[in-house]
């Protein structure tokens, strides 16, 4: 199925439509150069692909620039994310971002804002405190600077909830969503089914387990991996690309994408299930290893080096 | 002059009372010599503690025999729970395990046996399996072995909650409680009110926050932390004792326990929430650290046995990481 291309979904209610395959900003910026970068993009594009990932803070703002930069003249064509990372700080430091990710992407509005790396207790309670980052996202609608927003974290299904909870009218929530997930501290049974009773469209990531554990543990190739997070019922699911090569391992997958049966993905979920059941194989989730040193000095809390985890 | 000990209910068998506050097993086991556990329990019943906890894991069985041991004689004026460690297996290693606890503790019945350790996302689903440890609580309580049963861990709430809503009917639950608690993954917050509307006793544990780390700081005084657990609604709150001192410490909080009252909670709480928030305080809900090596290998979770922790309970309890069967005690 080399020329198919990768099917379109839509976004929820927002009237766009994006690509059942996403490609990950944080790994753009770890290609090797600028160009391979720009070939990335440019052959995503090629394959149907049309949603782009990034965040304010990903590389010191290199993933943003280097996207900007390889979107030059198919900006249109694009459906572009970016994140706020303001890990519980308010309105101002926001918009100050949003800025910068605009003049860094090279464009005068974003389609998807998300709030950033919501992982902490006290994360639902900081968004919504007055003057806090909810403000931002309807100010920044408002001013049409972005199209939609939403928020992020790969921590724990419970904070979600309590995010979701608040009835702000986020058009957009991104999850770790894979094989592994459904026996462990779910995102798949606990927030899809409230994100889509609200009407909120769900962007996934984390589909080989955060840095392939799912892979390296041989639970499922790579190809099975991806095609269960994209057989969920998500608007995309968003997978880091650092080279042509993985980029091209993705494509096989999603070109005239065929969704799993539910008997399928029930043996997958069968089969992971005793790699799944104690967190080993999701650190996002039990480890501080993929939270932010950033993150935590906002919060007051002391730095991942000096923790026990 | 010290007043007594509160009792309080035991869930909804409101005719059976405990002591409020409850002796911790495995610290016990940690007391210098025989002579002293022997004698720290006595007093903890003279000072009107009833409600007694162990395990059949502690110590490989030290804390059983060193408890079975101070309560010759004293049997019937306590309320006795020890737990049993399936880790997930079948229904006659518990049935093993319960036997070879009775023989320990000196006794032809336990007031409560508990399910130990629950804090695996497949748990529940094991627990109730057909010949699951489900069918070694049943038939423990109808061969009159154990009065009552439950489940405890440390884990997760959400866990907590896939136990209850197997539908077994639990007479107790026992969980970490404390005011960091209350602001992370909190059991007092999700599973304190689904056993009050199933008239299931409440156990609190952990009421310093596991090693104390939190009082050390500064962040709350010992009876601060203490009063709050006992405060919460449980049946009683076990707490470790190891030395004569902690047990005078606790004792002395215990007596005649003025409860907090709803502000002071409030207070205490928020004055521990910006800690609480990020779990640093309350490892044994976070790191894979904490987990029991016991329970991971029955699991058929790898063990790191170059971790400095995984260490350390292997030598503490010359524990070969297979759990079953080791010599009898």
């Amino acid at each position: 199925m080399a020329d198919a291309t990768v099917p379109h979904r839509p976004l929820g209610t927002t009237g766009l439509t994006v690509s059942a395959l996403g490609l990950g900003g944080y790994h753009l910026g770890s290609a090797d150069s600028q160009t391979q970068a720009a070939e990335i993009v440019a052959r995503a594009m090629d394959a149907g692909v049309n949603f782009f990932d990034n965040a304010w803070e990903y590389h010191d703002g290199k993933a943003e620039a280097w996207l900007g930069a390889a979107l030059k003249g198919m900006r249109d064509r694009a459906v572009v994310m970016t994140k706020v990372c303001t890990h519980g700080r308010g309105k101002d430091v926001a918009m100050r971002m949003l800025e910068e990710s605009l003049r860094r992407l090279r464009t005068d509005h974003v389609d998807v804002w998300q709030v950033h790396e919501v992982i902490y207790e006290s994360d639902p309670d900081l968004i919504f405190a007055p003057n806090g980052v909810a403000e931002a996202l309807t100010l920044a609608k408002s001013q049409g600077k972005a199209r939609c927003v939403g928020f992020t974290g790969h921590k724990d299904p419970s904070i979600h909830l309590r995010v979701l909870a608040h009835d702000f009218p986020f058009d957009t929530v991104q999850m770790p969503l894979n094989c592994l997930d459904a026996t462990f501290r779910s995102f798949e049974t606990q927030v899809l089914p409230e994100a889509a009773r609200r009407g909120v469209a769900v962007l996934g990531m984390k589909s080989m387990g955060g840095s392939g554990e799912i892979v390296k543990h041989g639970a499922a190739t790579p190809a099975e991996a991806l095609r269960y997070a994209m057989s969920l019922p998500v608007a995309t699911t968003i997978s880091g690309v650092e080279s042509p090569d993985r980029l091209a391992q993705n494509l096989a997958v999603a070109r005239g994408f065929t969704p799993m049966s539910p008997d399928e993905m029930q043996a997958l979920r069968e089969r992971c299930r005793p790699l799944a059941a104690d967190g080993r194989a999701e650190l996002f989730k039990t480890t501080k290893l993929y939270d932010a040193a950033i993150g935590r000095a906002q919060h007051h809390f002391p730095p991942p080096e000096e923790l026990p985890l | 002059m010290a007043t007594a000990i509160p009792t309080r209910p035991f869930g909804r068998h409101a005719d059976v009372r405990v002591s409020a506050l409850g002796f911790g097993g495995h610290h016990l086991g940690d007391a210098a010599d025989e002579a002293t556990a022997v004698r720290l329990v006595r007093e903890a019943i003279d000072a009107g503690v009833t409600f007694f906890d162990n395990c059949w894991e502690y110590h490989r069985g030290k804390s059983e025999i060193w408890m079975g041991k101070a309560l010759e004689g004293r049997r019937d004026e306590v309320f006795l729970m020890t737990k049993a460690c399936t880790h997930g297996r079948e229904a006659r290693l518990g049935l093993e395990m319960l036997e070879q606890s009775l023989r320990r503790l000196r006794t032809d019945h336990l007031d409560l046996w508990q399910i130990h350790g629950v804090c695996f996302e497949n748990d529940p689903a094991l627990f109730i399996r057909p010949n699951g440890a489900a069918e070694a609580l049943r038939k423990a309580k109808d061969d009159g072995k154990v009065r009552f049963v439950g489940f405890t861990g440390h884990k997760d709430p959400a866990i907590h909650l896939a136990m209850l809503d197997t539908g077994f009917p639990f007479d107790a639950v026992q969980m970490p409680l404390n005011p960091f608690d209350a602001s992370f993954k909190s059991f007092e917050r999700q599973v304190l009110p689904a056993l009050a509307a199933r008239g299931i006793a409440a156990l609190g544990m952990k009421p310093f926050v596991g090693k104390g780390e939190a009082v050390q700081a500064g962040t709350l005084s010992a009876e601060e932390a203490l009063r709050y657990a006992m405060s919460l609604p449980v049946a009683t709150t076990i707490t470790g004792i190891d030395k004569p001192e902690v047990l005078a410490q606790n004792v002395g909080i215990a007596q005649g326990l003025a409860p907090m009252s709803d502000a002071e909670m409030d207070a205490l709480r928020a004055r521990c929430r910006a800690d609480a928030a990020d779990g640093r305080f309350e490892l044994y809900k976070l790191s894979l650290k904490y987990d029991n090596p016991e329970a991971r290998t029955a699991h058929g979770f790898p063990i790191d046995r170059q971790q400095a922790e995984v260490k350390e309970l292997l030598t503490a309890t010359e524990n070969t990481g297979h759990p079953f069967p080791p010599s009898d005690g």
